[in-house]
């Protein structure tokens, strides 16, 4: 797992995409991240303009990371399911398969409850695909980052990073 | 590892700087965040103390654009450094990509450095890396400080592993980006190079473990360093290794069984759920208890007044309304309401009150019609 690069291509992004929005649909959520447990930005479906996602993603990534650590030493492999409750807007995150992250942030618009009931259906469908996504990138590993990737973005690097 | 999105064409790395307690990590991320044009890196988030020392983490993303077609990102992470946050420490590192180990060049910070790279390994290895895989450039900050020990004796004490090292002053800005650059450029040659995962045999005999050569190579200084870090190392540490030992095998079974089962049974539950739905709003919409019945009296008076003949008018009946008129007025509606259920349940019947009024009615008709006064 360690050396596992992880790629998602096309056609299985859209299929998450699709599934989240019907969510946001059914939940009247204002927005829904995809994240991946490293803190990495796999999607974001909803209202998320507004928002620095990029940020977001690593902060809540972190947040579910220590929650994992606080679950451990109480006794729990892990914790599933986190609920940040703010004065307008709260935050629902649920965990999908072992390595990614359902975000979702709604207002008082909808109830926790529906969101969760949402969420949870969500979560098994996203994990069906994130297990398909996982086999096909042991099968297609090697195309990952082309050769002259790196000597490119050296280059690149040269240009932005001067003193 | 590298994650590649092949829709949002991004490939986005994790690089982390790791190293002891007010060695300038943060202030790496901050020279960095400082310089580089804005359009070019994100925000500096920064969960720290009141008095500025890291908490959890810093966090600096950097695009360098578009590469191949390819968005190319970097997420900057440092660590707490401080000696009890390690339980914080080891979070960050999942999932990294490339480490720069920020070195405190000052002779009294030896210890520290060792220790921090003890620290290093063992936190790498209980995410199931080898840190003789993760690409790590070795940085030697504040060489602007006096007094700071030559690079060559660091190296002898540090870097056993031929790691790439600078020379760095991370507050006036030297050897940052020296150090970023490299670490960027061995990164994405890992990623290139990951399709073929398997290690040469001279990697294989690279992989001695750290920490016992780092300790040995260091001698007198090292088993003390090793000894004084042993009470600091708070719980998390030992609480924490305890259980990781089979993250990664008590993670991947567990899965599965969430994995199969719930679809399964979820998606036979969900329509069962919706057609109960279905069918209980046309229920609520149509309910079978529920029949149509016109109210008492609108039939029945029709009824009634198709009934009429001037025989029904006798005097005595005439008379009888006159007296009971008061009394009715002010009966009647209660008594009609009293009758609703009944009528309901059973027969019919037409409401008195209206009776009474057709009557009226009838008797102003039939007045009217043979000139009655």
């Amino acid at each position: 797992m360690a050396n596992d690069n992880f790629i998602i291509y096309e056609e299985e992004i859209t299929r998450i995409e699709a599934i989240i929005s019907r969510m946001l649909q059914s939940a009247e959520a204002k927005c829904a991240l995809l994240v991946d447990k490293d803190g990495h930005l796999i999607t974001r479906q909803g209202f998320t303009h507004s928002l620095d996602t990029t940020a977001l993603a690593a902060l809540l990534a972190g947040s579910f990371a220590s929650t994992k650590e606080i679950a451990r030493l109480v006794g729990e492999p892990e914790f599933s399911v986190l609920f940040h409750q703010g004065k307008k807007d709260h935050i629902h995150m649920c965990l999908i398969g072992e390595r990614s992250i359902l975000v979702v942030i709604f207002d008082d618009r909808t109830t926790i409850g529906m969101v969760r009931l949402c969420a949870k259906e969500t979560a098994a469908e996203l994990t069906k695909v994130f297990e398909e996504i996982s086999q096909n990138s042991q099968a297609k590993a090697a195309s990952a980052v082309s050769d002259d990737f790196a000597s490119m973005a050296q280059d690149k690097l040269d240009d932005i990073f001067q003193d | 590892m590298v994650s590649i999105n092949y829709s949002s064409r991004e490939v986005c790395c994790k690089i982390v700087y790791y190293g002891p307690g007010l060695s300038g990590k943060t202030t790496n991320l901050q020279y960095v965040h400082s310089k580089v044009p804005a359009s070019t890196r994100g925000k500096l988030i920064s969960l720290a103390t009141e008095s500025d020392r890291t908490l959890y983490f810093d966090f600096l993303p950097i695009n360098i654009g578009a590469i191949n077609g390819f968005a190319a990102k970097f997420q900057l992470y440092t660590v707490p450094g401080q000696v009890y946050y390690n339980a914080t420490r080891k979070l960050v590192l999942r999932g990294v990509d490339g480490i720069v180990f920020v070195a405190d060049s000052q002779p009294d910070k030896m210890e520290e450095n060792i220790e921090s790279l003890v620290n290093l390994e063992e936190n790498l290895k209980e995410y199931g890396y080898d840190i003789n895989d993760v690409p790590l450039v070795i940085q030697y900050n504040k060489r602007d400080l006096p007094g700071v020990m030559p690079v060559e004796q660091l190296n002898a004490k540090l870097n056993l592993r031929d790691w790439p090292f600078f020379g760095a002053s991370a507050t006036i800005g030297n050897g940052v980006f020296d150090t970023l650059k490299l670490i960027i450029k061995l990164v994405l040659d890992k990623a290139k190079s990951s399709s073929a995962p398997r290690p040469s045999p001279a990697e294989v005999e690279r992989r001695t473990p750290v920490a016992a050569s780092a300790l040995a190579a260091n001698g007198a200084s090292g088993p003390s360093a090793a000894s004084e870090s042993r009470p600091e190392k708070p719980l998390p540490v030992t609480a924490a290794s305890s259980v990781p030992p089979t993250p990664v095998p008590a993670e991947e079974p567990a899965p599965t069984a969430p994995l199969e089962s719930p679809p399964v049974v979820r998606t036979p539950e969900v329509s069962p759920a919706e057609t109960t739905d279905v069918a209980a709003s046309e229920r609520g919409a149509m309910p079978a208890s529920y029949q149509y019945r016109p109210y008492p009296g609108s039939e029945k008076e029709e009824d009634s007044q198709r009934k009429i003949s001037p025989t029904t008018f006798s005097p005595v009946q005439r008379e009888e309304p006159a007296e009971a008129s008061i009394g009715q007025k002010l009966i009647k509606p209660n008594s009609a309401d009293k009758e609703d259920p009944s009528e309901r349940a059973g027969t019919p019947v037409m409401a008195p009150a209206v009776r009474r009024r057709s009557r009226k009615k009838r008797r102003g008709f039939f007045k009217r019609l043979f000139g009655i006064k």
